[in-house]
């Protein structure tokens, strides 16, 4: 069983929102809401400064708090522990969207909660999901967590790199290379 | 059978029947409850679009209301459990009335849940056995359970004391004093599982604080007997049925001292958010003196404060609380502060600033205050139906020989 994760290189990124474009043209997602996002993290003070170019999404946590709270089950996991809604079961309670350390998750025009799939339709013909896809500058990786000889693991074995809010302890498999 | 349905139809003919200030309270609350129903159909047709929330405050004065109200059920256990348990007298008297309260407020409570709801429809899915219950990893799931449940608790004990005095007949405590155990745990539960609900995300640290259980039955236990107090004075005002100053120092005593607590809890979530800020209070800061420019709430949280400060300092002072008109007063000071507290004040700032760092701020629209308003009616509306059947059978007006020429024409507004 595989354990999908991504992990993307800000050093290539250059936040021209591609993935973003990709994604809603994907999954027809809705006017005036996304499922990933580009945040510009600009640390340092005056002239010292350092910008950190993310396209983030939801982490699909390994120790998902979205799953633990949803009333119906509606949040739930599959296989390569790809977090999903089921769109037929949820309630639109919110307490997922309330939960999420990452703001990964908005309410659908149509009354359910939505967010990124990781594209799984594509995953399961063995394509990359659209974001991945499309990256000009191909700073995004996707793949097997737990296969070594996947690139994935070989960026992470080889580069430094972080998570996102890891003190929130649910464990997120998206990882920003420095 | 005959019985229960004499006892329905005796009881149907009590609630329709008063005089011009009772049709015309429970006509206003009719009137705020269409206007409501009508805002939620709008809701229902546009979704919840039309309501202030947005994608970075998702839960905003109806879940506010809803964790009020959860409070205001549990506070009946104060009279509950001295009553029954306790065997006290002035709160026997009363306790049927408190236990309305919880009833009114738990219709509330799951009213409020709905209409936040972006698919209602599906409601059925959170229920046990016939839906797909997520039950016992997620609070919300242990809220249904725990919800229903006081309400059952708090609909089949009262009606069994009164259907067995509308009978004549003497209710056997062997029958119902289990229930009222039950009921007083249950009570305690009810809060504190919602408080839970708040304080299980990590991802809200501005609610991830293990004082959140005990600060919500503290406000509960103060904001809920305040509740009770003023009602009762309506109804020793309008009705038949006196209520002793006992009964009134009592609940202010009970008053008191939990609001002490509550501030005194309070205090301590304050001290720790401010004596060393962290990057987990921004939340206080937006809330008390505002972040970053943005302050919506900062008028609205000080006003809770000073008039929780004003009614709990005066509430203190024996002369004072002992003042009916300044003790009812206070109750009502005090309601109101704690509403604003641990409803706007508690649920708005935990999602600003964002975690994406964004402010975006909540103002709640017009059709949402009008369907809130309308809940609020109809809680009312059921609390006013259940004492308006309760008091003549509590008085011995109602009963079954003569249930068709009863009433002296009981009123409570």
């Amino acid at each position: 069983m595989p354990r999908y994760g991504m992990v993307i290189d800000t050093k290539r990124c250059v936040g021209c929102a591609d993935c973003v474009v990709a994604c809603k043209t994907e999954n027809n997602v809705p006017e005036g809401y996304c499922r990933d996002w580009i945040v510009q993290d600009v640390q340092g003070d005056y002239p010292d400064l350092y910008m950190e170019i993310r396209s983030e999404r939801c982490n699909h946590c390994e120790n998902a708090p979205c799953v633990r709270c949803c009333p119906t089950g509606a949040s739930h996991i599959v296989e390569g522990g790809i977090v999903l809604v089921d769109h037929d079961l949820c309630t639109g309670c919110k307490a997922c969207i309330a939960a999420c350390p990452y703001d990964a998750r908005y309410v659908h025009p149509e009354g359910y909660v939505d967010k990124c799939t990781f594209c799984i339709h594509r995953v399961r013909e063995g394509k990359d999901p659209a974001c991945v896809e499309v990256c000009p500058t191909k700073c995004m990786h996707f793949g097997d967590l737990d296969d070594p000889r996947s690139e994935v693991s070989k960026l992470l074995k080889s580069r430094p790199h972080h998570a996102l809010i890891p003190e929130a302890g649910t464990e997120p498999k998206i990882f920003y290379l420095y | 059978m005959l019985e229960f349905l004499k006892f329905v139809i005796a009881g149907f003919r009590e609630a329709t029947r008063g005089q011009r200030l009772y049709h015309l309270w429970m006509g206003t609350l009719t009137v705020f409850i269409l206007i409501g129903v009508y805002f939620y159909s709008v809701q229902l047709r546009e979704g919840l679009a039309i309501t202030g929330m947005h994608d970075h405050v998702s839960w905003g004065l109806y879940i506010s209301n809803f964790t009020f109200l959860v409070g205001l059920a549990a506070a009946a256990v104060m009279l509950v459990l001295p009553a029954y348990i306790f065997g006290d007298i002035d709160f026997k008297r009363v306790v049927l009335i408190g236990e309305g309260v919880a009833v009114a407020a738990l219709i509330m409570c799951l009213a409020f849940v709905i209409a936040d709801m972006g698919r209602p429809d599906r409601l059925w899915h959170m229920l046990p056995f016939i839906g797909y219950f997520n039950w016992p990893s997620s609070l919300l799931a242990w809220d249904v359970i725990v919800l229903n449940g006081y309400l059952a608790l708090n609909v089949v004990i009262p009606f069994y004391l009164l259907y067995s005095r509308y009978r004549g007949r003497k209710a056997d405590p062997k029958k119902y004093l289990p229930f009222v155990f039950i009921s007083v745990f249950w009570a305690i539960a009810i809060h504190t599982v919602t408080a839970f609900l708040y304080a299980g995300l990590s991802s809200k640290p501005f609610w991830n604080s293990s004082i959140l259980g005990i600060r919500f039955l503290a406000s509960a236990f103060s904001a809920g007997p305040a509740f009770i107090a003023v009602t009762l004075y309506f109804i020793d005002k309008h009705s038949d049925f006196k209520i002793e100053e006992n009964i009134f120092h009592k609940l202010g005593y009970i008053i008191t001292v939990a609001a002490q607590i509550n501030l005194f809890l309070l205090g301590s979530e304050i001290f720790k958010e401010f004596y060393h800020p962290t990057a987990h209070s921004h939340s206080a800061y937006y809330l008390f003196f505002g972040y970053e420019g943005h302050n919506a709430l900062v008028p609205w949280i000080w006003t809770s404060i000073i008039l929780n400060v004003l009614a709990t300092a005066t509430l203190t002072i024996h002369k004072l609380r002992r003042n009916r008109r300044v003790f009812l007063v206070m109750c009502l000071t005090l309601f109101v502060a704690i509403w604003i507290e641990k409803g706007m004040g508690l649920i708005v700032p935990g999602f600003i600033p964002s975690q994406l760092g964004e402010i975006v701020e909540y103002f709640p629209t017009m059709p949402e205050i009008f369907i809130t308003l309308g809940i609020w009616a109809l809680g009312l509306f059921v609390f006013t139906f259940l004492v308006k059947i309760a008091i003549p059978i509590e008085l011995g007006y109602l009963h079954l020989k003569q249930s068709s020429t009863s009433t002296q024409g009981v009123e409570h507004a």
